[in-house]
Formats: structure tokens, C-alpha cells, sequence
């Protein structure tokens, strides 16, 4: 395959991104802007770039890969995936919208009065925005390896680059046309090959997939273990999505909690669309590409369909048009990532004397925003590459451990107090990340493996157990203006009452 | 019993709220706005009837993914017929989690939003009963 198309298409969608990011710059002026888009964005285009952001390399390349290999055994992640949104709907949406904060460690300093907590959950947005960060840059030097052949270090470097650039130019505002952007672009570069792979496979006389049946079944194998991984695969994607980092930071952005309810509904049919495409080419790809299972260029397999199937420039200009996809995939996640991360530590930067008080509030985004970006860079460069999708389960699992406790309890229970919520944050935080450590460094085989890989089921539940049994404990830490609280996040703003 | 036996007007006894006797000047009514922004054991029975009618909803949704997308795994690996049937060529599990799955996520969403609006509305109405734009 010619690999010019594959660098126009990369060099494209850089510019678009960098350039829409400019556009950006012009209105983006003060801090408000620059965190939250002044919260006057309407649901549609708000949606969009939700699905935009949420939609990463996971979505894009590894679900594909993943059924390519695995068969409908992991139909679970994307069903999983937009799940999430719909609790997140429910349990989340509005009164995150309602309570004012930007971010979830403001709204733990809002709801419980205590800078402690606060800290905690910035150090854990830091964590689990570093763990989705990491695979999107290890994918991104995949992707331009196999399309350009380029050394894996350039994708990574480029990405990282780009993201910086587009955070530090302007913020929210711009981050948020981009983002619309790259959900359209990335629904279009799936959406657009498939006709053709569709086409050439109907001309082939529609051949079935070589697989054995198990590939076909929802349990190739129905054991325990199985039946344990589906389970916590699916408590971690329903729980973790409200807690990631630049998810909800999105809320904010919405005028009312009416309007975040609004916003999220699109997204699920934005994210609905979107994860009927990747099955398709994980099936096409079992039938014209089954070598590349058990490799690690599994993820690769949307990006190697169109050689596969087609031939001459038609194939590679569709490859092109997924390569520019998976690259919207890669920017628009760690844009939106490295923003809401670069949030939460440039208002950490502040608080620490004597150097960050002297720092603007955009001064301190523009700052955080280059730490944030160059941990995972050198983490991708180093580290082994494992596959997105299963790697990215350890972010939500992190975030269903630790901030989804936070916020349900939070929101709905007057009971939670501050020294309950640092507990949980402690005990969630502490089990899911040993076991994301253990997994990653030691990889432990047989059940032991299988509970530290997938480690939701056991540590969700322990970290509402003891945010809820602390809580209990210390009920006299429960914040006196508790009722005020629960107006301001519950009641309608149109009800127009003292919050 | 005949109705003569009992001269109706003659027993008949009125009975009134202290407040419907009272003079117009201490008749001032209370808003439901001023018993939540005030924080009386009033206004907190409203808060609290809010915040339980969108939690009641929140765990139907949830209840609702349980015994739906939650049962899935159990129901394919308890029924190899299921597991294995086709629908219009297509077997059936992939049909369900590759495309009906998305389609009843919406329509909850949907359903949970109306819902939750409606209440809302009940609630400003309540708040605010002189309010007709809201």
C-alpha cells in the first residue's frame, strides 16, 4: 500500500484539528472560556462533541480488533460503554450540572467542605486520566507505524504535540468544536468504507467467517472465569464512565440540568450509531484477515480491511479515510484528557506557595497541560504495548472504584461525610490500582489473574462498602448545610429558589 | 329515625378553620419558595419528596439494565438454542448485542428524560403556582 494517502490523511487531520483549534483561540478570552466554554454550548453540539471525545482509539481500532479475535464474547465493552452514559444519565447528569463545579475533585470540596478529599480526588483524576491517556498514545504510534511505516516513537510524539498545542491555544472552547468535529469525521471514515467492504463481500458471494463456533457464541468458553470477566467488564464500564476525567468535565458545559439531561440522551444515540460499524469490520476482518489474529496488529485490522478486499487507489483512499479517523480518535480523547486533567492540576498549581500563586489561572492550564501529556508519552515510549481496548478497563475500573462512589453517594445520600468519602477513595483507589500494577508489571495467570485483570466486581464494591460504612461512623462529620446542598442540586433552576 | 325528629337547621353547627375567621391582615400564605429558602421542616418535606421521586426513577432505570443487558450473559449461557439461533441470517446473540441492545439504551434514556422532566414541572408548579410560562 502506498503510505503518501496515509501521511495526507494524518497531515490533514492534524491541520483541521490545529486549525478549528485557532478558530478557537480567537473567542476564547478569559478563564472561563478557556475551562468550561463559558457554559453556552447547546445539547446537539455539545453531544457531539461528547461522542467525539469519548470515542477513542478503544472504540475506533480496538473493538474492531478485539471481535476479530474474540468473536461476540466482547460485544460486552461497547454495549458496556454506552451503558455507562445511560447511569451516568440517571445517577449524574443533572445535578453534577446543578452543583456548579467544574470538576469532580470541586464538587467533593462543594459538597463535603474538605480540602483533603479534594486533593485525593485530584491526584485520582491525574491517575486514571493518565491510564486512558497511555493506549491512546501507544495506539497512535500503531497506527502511523502500519500506515507510513514511520518509527512507533513519531505517532506518539506527533499526538502528544498536537494536544498540547491545541490545550494551550485555546482551552475548552476550541476543544469543544474539535471534538464535534472528530465525532463526525470518525462516524464518517467507518461509515464510508464499510459500503465498500460490504459491496466487494456481497460480489464474493457473502463467504462466512472461519471460526470455530465458540467465535459465534457469546461464551466460547462457558466457565466461571467467563462468566466472572463479563460480569466485572460490565460493573466497570456502567460505573466507570460518570467518573472518567473528560467526561464529566463535559457537564459543565451544558446552560442547565435540563439541557445535560438533553445532551445525554443525543449522546446515546451518538454512541449507538457509532458501535454498530466496529462489529462489522471485526466480522469482515475475521473473513479476509484472520492472520492477524493472536498478533499484535489485531488492532491494526480496520486500518488493513480495504487492502484486503479492494484494489488499486480505491483502497487506498479508504485506507486513508480510516487513518484519519483512528487519528481523530487519538486527538480528540487526549485533547479532551489532557484538558480536563490539565483542569484539575492547574487548580492544584495554584493552591501550592509560593510559585503557583503567582500564576495566572490560564497560565496554570497552559503549565499542568505540558506535565500531564509528558508522563504517559514517556510511559508509551517504554512500556510495553498491550491492546487498547483491554488496557483502557483499567481506567474505568479505576474511576468505578473510586469517584463513582463519590458521586452516586454524594449526590443522593445526605449521609456521606468527608472522612467516609477519603476512605473510599483510599480503599477503591488502592485495590483497583494495585491490581491494574500487578496485572501490568507481573501479569499472573489462573483466577488470581483473572480477578486482578478485571478487577471491578470485587473493588467497586469495596469502595462503596466503606464510603458507606465510614460514613456511617462518623455521622457528626455530616456537613451542616447539607439541605441546601440537596436544593441546589436537585431542584429545577427554574424553580428559582436560594442555592 | 324520621326526618321530622331531627328540625335539620335548627341543629346544624358550623364549623370553621380558625384562619378562614381570622382577619384578612394575619391571612398571609406561605410559599413553598419561602419554606425551602427558609429551611422549615416544610420546605425540607418537599426537598426531600424531589429528591426521593428522581431517585425512585434513577434505580427503575438501573433495575431495569439489570434484568435486561444484566441477565443477557446468564440467559446465553444457560440456553445453547438461543446462543446458537438465527434471525434472518444473522444469529441471533450478534443481532441482540450488536444492534437491539443500542436501540432499548436509547429508548430508556428517552423515557427517563420525560419522565424526569415532568416531575420538574410538577415541582415549579408547585414552587411557583402563579408562574404560566413555566
Amino acid at each position: 500500500m502506498s503510505s503518501t494517502y496515509g501521511v495526507v490523511a494524518v497531515t490533514l487531520v492534524s491541520l483541521a484539528t490545529l486549525g478549528i483549534g485557532a478558530f478557537g483561540l480567537r473567542i476564547s478570552r478569559t478563564t472561563s472560556d478557556f475551562y468550561v466554554a463559558s457554559r453556552s454550548i447547546s445539547p446537539t453540539l455539545n453531544a457531539s462533541a461528547i461522542g467525539g471525545e469519548y470515542l477513542s482509539a478503544a472504540s475506533f481500532l480496538g473493538t474492531a480488533g478485539l471481535v476479530l479475535a474474540y468473536g461476540a464474547d466482547v460485544l460486552w465493552y461497547p454495549i458496556g460503554w454506552t451503558t455507562g452514559y445511560l447511569l451516568l444519565l440517571v445517577f449524574v447528569a443533572a445535578p453534577l450540572r446543578r452543583s456548579g463545579a467544574y470538576t469532580i475533585p470541586d464538587f467533593a470540596l462543594q459538597r463535603l467542605g474538605s480540602a483533603a478529599v479534594r486533593l485525593a480526588a485530584s491526584l485520582l483524576v491525574v491517575g486514571v486520566g493518565w491510564l486512558y491517556l497511555l493506549p491512546q498514545f501507544q495506539g497512535a504510534g500503531l497506527v502511523l507505524h502500519t500506515v507510513t511505516g514511520a518509527p512507533r516513537w513519531l505517532g506518539v510524539a506527533l499526538v502528544a504535540a498536537i494536544v498540547v498545542l491545541n490545550v494551550v491555544a485555546g482551552g475548552m472552547r476550541s476543544i469543544t468544536l474539535v471534538q464535534a468535529f472528530q465525532y463526525w469525521l470518525k462516524l464518517t471514515a467507518l461509515l464510508v468504507p464499510l459500503f465498500f467492504l460490504v459491496a466487494a463481500w456481497t460480489g464474493d458471494g457473502r463467504p462466512a467467517p472461519a471460526a470455530g463456533t465458540g467465535w459465534f457464541e457469546p461464551f466460547g468458553a462457558p466457565d466461571a472465569q467467563g462468566l466472572y470477566v463479563v460480569y466485572s467488564v460490565m460493573i466497570a464500564t456502567f460505573l466507570g464512565t460518570m467518573g472518567l476525567p473528560h467526561v464529566v468535565v463535559r457537564f459543565y458545559t451544558n446552560p442547565d440540568g435540563r439541557a445535560a439531561r438533553r445532551t445525554t440522551v443525543i449522546v446515546l444515540v451518538l454512541l449507538g450509531t457509532f458501535y454498530l460499524l466496529p462489529t462489522l469490520y471485526g466480522v469482515l476482518g475475521r473473513i479476509y484477515a484472520p492472520d492477524l489474529v493472536g498478533t499484535d496488529r489485531a488492532d491494526t485490522v480496520v486500518l488493513a480491511l480495504p487492502a484486503r478486499v479492494l484494489e488499486g487507489a480505491g483502497a487506498d483512499v479508504l485506507t486513508a479515510l480510516l487513518t484519519a479517523g483512528a487519528f481523530a480518535a487519538f486527538l480528540s480523547t487526549s485533547s479532551g484528557l489532557t484538558m480536563s486533567i490539565a483542569g484539575v492540576l492547574g487548580q492544584e498549581v495554584r493552591r501550592v506557595p509560593p510559585l503557583g500563586r503567582r500564576l495566572g489561572g490560564v497560565a496554570a492550564l497552559r503549565v499542568s497541560a505540558v506535565a500531564c501529556v509528558l508522563v504517559p508519552v514517556v510511559l508509551a515510549l517504554v512500556a510495553e504495548p498491550i491492546p487498547v481496548a483491554t488496557s483502557v478497563v483499567f481506567a474505568f475500573a479505576l474511576a468505578a472504584s473510586t469517584f463513582c462512589p463519590l458521586l452516586v453517594l454524594g449526590i443522593w445520600w445526605r449521609g456521606l461525610t468527608a472522612p467516609g468519602a477519603m476512605a473510599g477513595l483510599l480503599a477503591g483507589g488502592l485495590t483497583a490500582g494495585a491490581a491494574t500494577v500487578v496485572t501490568i508489571a507481573a501479569s499472573p495467570e489462573g483466577w488470581i489473574g483473572t480477578l486482578l485483570g478485571q478487577p471491578a466486581a470485587w473493588s467497586v464494591p469495596i469502595g462503596f462498602v466503606t464510603t458507606i460504612g465510614v460514613s456511617l461512623a462518623t455521622r457528626r462529620h455530616v456537613p451542616p448545610d447539607v439541605t441546601r446542598t440537596m436544593v441546589r442540586l436537585h431542584t429545577p433552576e427554574r424553580a428559582a429558589l436560594s442555592r | 329515625m324520621t326526618p321530622d325528629d331531627v328540625p335539620r337547621h335548627a341543629t346544624r353547627v358550623r364549623i370553621t378553620s380558625p384562619q378562614t375567621g381570622a382577619t384578612p391582615a394575619s391571612r398571609v400564605r406561605r410559599t413553598v419558595r419561602q419554606e425551602i429558602d427558609e429551611s422549615t421542616g416544610v420546605g425540607e418535606v418537599y426537598v426531600r419528596t424531589i429528591v426521593r421521586a428522581q431517585l425512585r426513577a434513577a434505580l427503575a432505570v438501573l433495575l431495569t439494565v439489570v434484568l435486561t443487558i444484566g441477565l443477557l450473559p446468564l440467559l446465553f449461557l444457560w440456553s445453547d438454542e438461543l446462543a446458537g439461533a438465527d434471525l434472518l441470517g444473522v444469529p441471533i446473540a450478534w443481532a441482540i448485542l450488536g444492534f437491539g441492545v443500542y436501540v432499548g439504551l436509547v429508548l430508556l434514556g428517552w423515557v427517563y428524560v420525560r419522565h424526569a422532566e415532568r416531575l420538574e414541572s410538577d415541582f415549579v408548579a408547585l414552587v411557583e403556582p402563579d408562574d404560566e410560562s413555566s
